[in-house]
């Protein structure tokens, strides 16, 4: 268990709360929808009500996360949460291609829903037309992914950061600034077993206390990239789901775990971590949970 | 190599495998194919990858090679970084093999009629094989064993702070 000597920023996105010192605000969970297919009406439908009953009941807050793989999918996935995802309730869009990342920011501006919108990545890949679109149609939030080419360590993370590894003329936090968005979650980039895995991990408390922002990461993508593990298939699952326990134990602020269908699991899962944290920082540190934290919810 | 593609290349390959990313992706088949100097046609088909585009930016590495910031010349990808390999193993790759570039290519026997033209040329070894990437087996060690990072340590109970000097 972790306390940060650095001021730790809270952000509010759409009334949910991330980051703080470990203990206080329950942690986020943000779940993938659509990663290996087409924008599928029937799935978000099937899960979207759940996921959000669930996070209410135990009090860890949920944001979905719609990946948009093709330009042509975009106005279909604008449609599904405008439909499906209650009120003002935010959301994130997981785009790689720069070109539907920049279309995808006109159609939320021309929806009136970027105050709803998390921006899922900035990173060192990023365009000077992507730069231009963020400036023009700013959206609530930001991921920055903290993937360094040259340098898996924790230290390269820092490196992009900082001076994006020299691969743009200014480090990834700066260019946020530039460009208007203040407020920002890190992510630690999950790289697959052989690739340092550890380190996405190791970075959260790192991260942390050099830059006061909420961090976390999606390490369930290393179960994913687990081959072998896939000759264990009972396990699997237990597996993928249990690896977001990882974070909170880091100290982390959010998860992105995926797919949706485990959401059963990976929320009183994660709820159930967060107890624990929350029982040593506040017997220790002094540090008390928010009114909505589970250790609240479920322990009376 | 494939990419976005529902088919089995026949036993007449000497290896296949699927490629997803533009940098880690490419670096890794580079290593493995001039590893073994007898691969002297690297046939890539499928879809590209949305976003990453690694098909595409395999086939520019092979035409164009790495800049010095490391980038792989006029590569479509979001991020194709070859951090891994230096210079002398991508010449190795240009020379080693004949790259056939099937993207777009999705039906199978068309993919299987340039295969067995490959295998018809009969082609010689290309040499000793390269080896590009070495497993390290050296640690590092601090000597701090309170320490998280170079940046930062942290106290019995857990509390963190940055590192003095």
């Amino acid at each position: 268990m972790f306390s940060f000597t650095k001021e730790q920023k809270v952000l509010d996105i759409k009334g949910v709360r991330v980051g703080g010192q470990p203990g206080v605000n329950p942690t986020l969970i943000i779940t993938g929808f659509f990663f290996k297919s087409k924008p599928d009406r029937g799935l978000a439908e099937r899960y979207i009500p759940g996921l959000i009953s669930l996070s209410g009941k135990l009090g860890n807050p949920v944001i979905p996360d719609f990946f948009i793989k093709r330009e042509e999918y975009v106005d279909d996935v604008v449609e599904i949460i405008k439909e499906i995802l209650p009120g003002d309730h935010p959301f994130s869009v997981d785009i790689v291609d720069p070109a539907v990342k920049v279309k995808t920011l006109e159609r939320l501006h021309e929806e009136d829903m970027l105050s709803r919108t998390i921006y899922n990545s900035i990173h060192v890949g990023v365009t000077s037309k992507e730069q231009e679109a963020l400036e023009e149609y700013k959206p609530e939030a930001a991921i920055v992914l903290c993937f360094n080419p040259k340098d898996n360590s924790v230290d390269g993370r820092i490196e992009v950061l900082e001076n994006s590894a020299h691969l743009n003329d200014k480090g990834l936090l700066d260019l946020a600034k530039e460009v208007g968005v203040d407020k920002l979650l890190l992510d630690t980039a999950a790289m697959s077993p052989g690739e340092n895995s550890g380190a996405a991990l190791a970075a959260i408390p790192v991260l942390k206390e050099e830059y006061g922002y909420p961090v976390g990461c999606a390490i369930h993508n290393v179960v994913e990239k687990s081959t072998w593990l896939k000759n264990y298939d009972d396990v699997y699952r237990v597996v993928d789901a249990s690896s977001n326990s990882a974070v909170p134990l880091f100290g982390g602020d959010y998860v992105i775990s995926g797919p949706v269908e485990y959401y059963n699991t990976v929320i009183p899962l994660v709820a159930w971590f967060d107890i624990l944290v929350s029982e040593y920082t506040e017997g220790y540190f002094g540090v008390e949970p928010s009114v909505n934290h589970p250790r609240r919810r479920l322990l009376r | 190599m494939l990419l976005n593609v529902s088919y089995t290349p026949p036993s007449t390959v000497a290896i296949y495998g699927r490629l997803k990313t533009e940098n880690i992706g490419v670096e890794k088949i580079v290593a493995n194919v001039i590893s073994n100097p007898h691969i002297r046609y690297l046939v890539v088909c499928g879809e590209d990858i949305k976003g990453h585009r690694a098909g595409e930016s395999l086939v520019k590495l092979y035409y164009n090679g790495i800049d010095s910031n490391h980038r792989i010349i006029d590569a479509p990808g979001v991020l194709p970084y070859i951090e891994n390999l230096d210079e002398k193993a991508i010449e190795r790759f240009q020379k080693q093999v004949t790259i056939v570039d099937m993207i777009g290519v999705t039906d199978k026997d068309k993919i299987d009629e340039v295969i067995e033209e490959c295998n018809k040329e009969k082609p010689l070894s290309f040499g000793e094989p390269y080896i590009a990437i070495r497993i390290k087996t050296r640690v590092t060690r601090s000597g701090d064993t309170r320490a998280l990072h170079s940046r930062v340590i942290m106290d019995y109970t857990g509390r963190v702070k940055r590192r003095e000097g």
